[in-house]
């Protein structure tokens, strides 16, 4: 078992994707973008919310590497390192202004934080 | 015009998906949960399984489909779990997952840089801030959670909002990559075993074509390696001579990767790195506590220090 996957990794797929073509990767990616963008809209935590945007970073990067694939072109998924960092930096960004937030209304509520509406 | 799966059953696939996460979303009453995520899992089910049967030729593989089943589920969990702890440590589980997918496209580089990053990275630090940042869970179950946990901002309509942004996107996608020609496996890749002489002296010596004294000869700058007739000049104490490659020499996820991200985007690189350093700068900066000394503490700070200063100054 082990080795077989280990073969499908470095061989690669003889034709396209071995059956599973570049529409189930990205119908696959679609609908994890989708789930995280419903979790942003609904859920009212902001850890949460942030977690939904790392969700669909993770969908878009799955669409880059099965173009990557596709193509046989490395561009995808350098750009997914590319992606990887600019989670990185939400992460950080975003959690140190949720500490932020935390600190002053003790509420990790997003609600509680609309003076700048309108 | 050929399907990959047929519209009307994808669009009532996606419609059970969106009524189940509707029903899994957090309430503020008890809400059937299970049966919620039950019925998502469900309707992705039948679309993963409608979209095998119309695939060309043999199934998709099987790991194929354990991936993406336990990345969607994993990813409906993070959605609709009310607690933030549970909800982090689901997307580790979706991190792993496409993990398995990246390594079913061929990408293992960053199949590993992704575990490292997210699951070992990122999604260490907002465990960290969650459990900063909630009270410690009681053994009841619904004690421990706060109310903006519990109830969830407009379900029906986000859900709604989000099922026909995904109709119109796999719409849009399967019309549009049907024209689209897959590349076949070429010699484009090999071009880089010309940039690679290490590596290809140590298949060749892997291979027994050649000894450990034996060099691949550089002439004028250029390494002598023939990538059309896959070969290259070697010389050594036998004297120089043109060796073939062996057959299954071909450059690595890595090296491909490699050179890709120094060779085409080098300026990326750097941009990344500022946008790093500015993250961090930005993070530090955002959650510093401003400690407040009244002036009291003020004034006796200040007369300690003096006093010390006195003192050094007497000895």
């Amino acid at each position: 078992m082990g080795t077989d996957l280990f073969m499908l990794a470095q061989a690669g797929f003889p034709e396209p994707m071995g059956g599973a073509t570049l529409a189930h990767y990205l119908l696959i990616s679609v609908l994890m973008f989708a789930i995280g963008l419903i979790g942003f809209l609904t859920r009212r935590n902001l850890i949460v919310m942030f977690l939904c945007t790392e969700l669909m970073f993770q969908a878009a990067g799955i669409a880059l590497i099965a173009f990557s694939r596709f193509h046989l072109e490395h561009s995808g998924q350098t750009f997914v390192i590319f992606v990887l960092t600019v989670a990185a930096a939400e992460a950080a960004m975003a959690l140190a202004l949720v500490v932020l937030l935390f600190r002053k209304r003790e509420s990790l509520d997003a609600d509680e934080w609309t003076e700048m509406k309108g | 015009m050929d399907h990959l799966i047929h519209p009307i059953a994808l669009y009532l696939g996606l419609a059970l998906v969106g009524l189940g996460l509707c029903v899994a979303l957090p309430r503020a009453r008890v809400s059937p949960q299970v049966i919620g995520a039950l019925l998502a899992a469900g309707g992705l089910g039948v679309i993963l399984v409608l979209m095998g049967l119309k695939a060309q030729g043999e199934l998709p593989n099987l790991y194929f489909y354990v991936f993406s089943l336990v990345a969607l589920g994993g990813s409906l969990r993070v959605v609709t779990h009310p607690r933030p702890v549970y909800s982090a440590i689901y997307f580790i589980l979706t991190i792993l997952a496409s993990c398995g997918l990246y390594l079913l496209l061929s990408a293992e580089f960053m199949a590993f840089a992704l575990v490292i990053v997210y699951a070992g990275a990122i999604l260490i630090t907002y465990l960290f801030v969650i459990m900063l940042a909630t009270q410690a869970p009681t053994e009841d179950r619904t004690e421990g959670l706060k109310s903006y946990d519990i109830a969830a901002r407009e379900p029906m309509l986000a859900t709604v909002a989000s099922m026909a942004l995904v109709a119109v996107l796999t719409g849009m996608l399967f019309t549009g990559i049907s024209g689209l020609e897959p590349r076949r496996a070429g010699a484009s890749h090999d071009a880089l075993l010309a940039q690679l002489p290490r590596r290809v002296e140590d298949a060749m010596k892997d291979a027994s074509a050649i000894t450990f004294k034996d060099r691949i000869v550089e002439r004028d700058g250029a390494f002598q390696i023939d990538i059309e007739n896959r070969r290259a000049l070697v010389t050594g104490p036998d004297g120089e001579r043109w060796v073939d490659f062996p057959a299954n020499l071909a450059p690595r996820n890595v090296e491909a990767l490699g050179f890709n991200l120094l060779n085409t985007h080098p300026g990326s690189i750097e941009i990344a790195g500022v946008i790093l350093l500015m993250a961090m700068l930005g993070a530090v900066v955002l959650s510093r506590r401003q400690v407040e000394i009244d002036e009291e503490a003020k004034v006796l700070q200040a007369r300690n220090l003096m006093e010390g200063r006195g003192a050094e100054g007497q000895a």
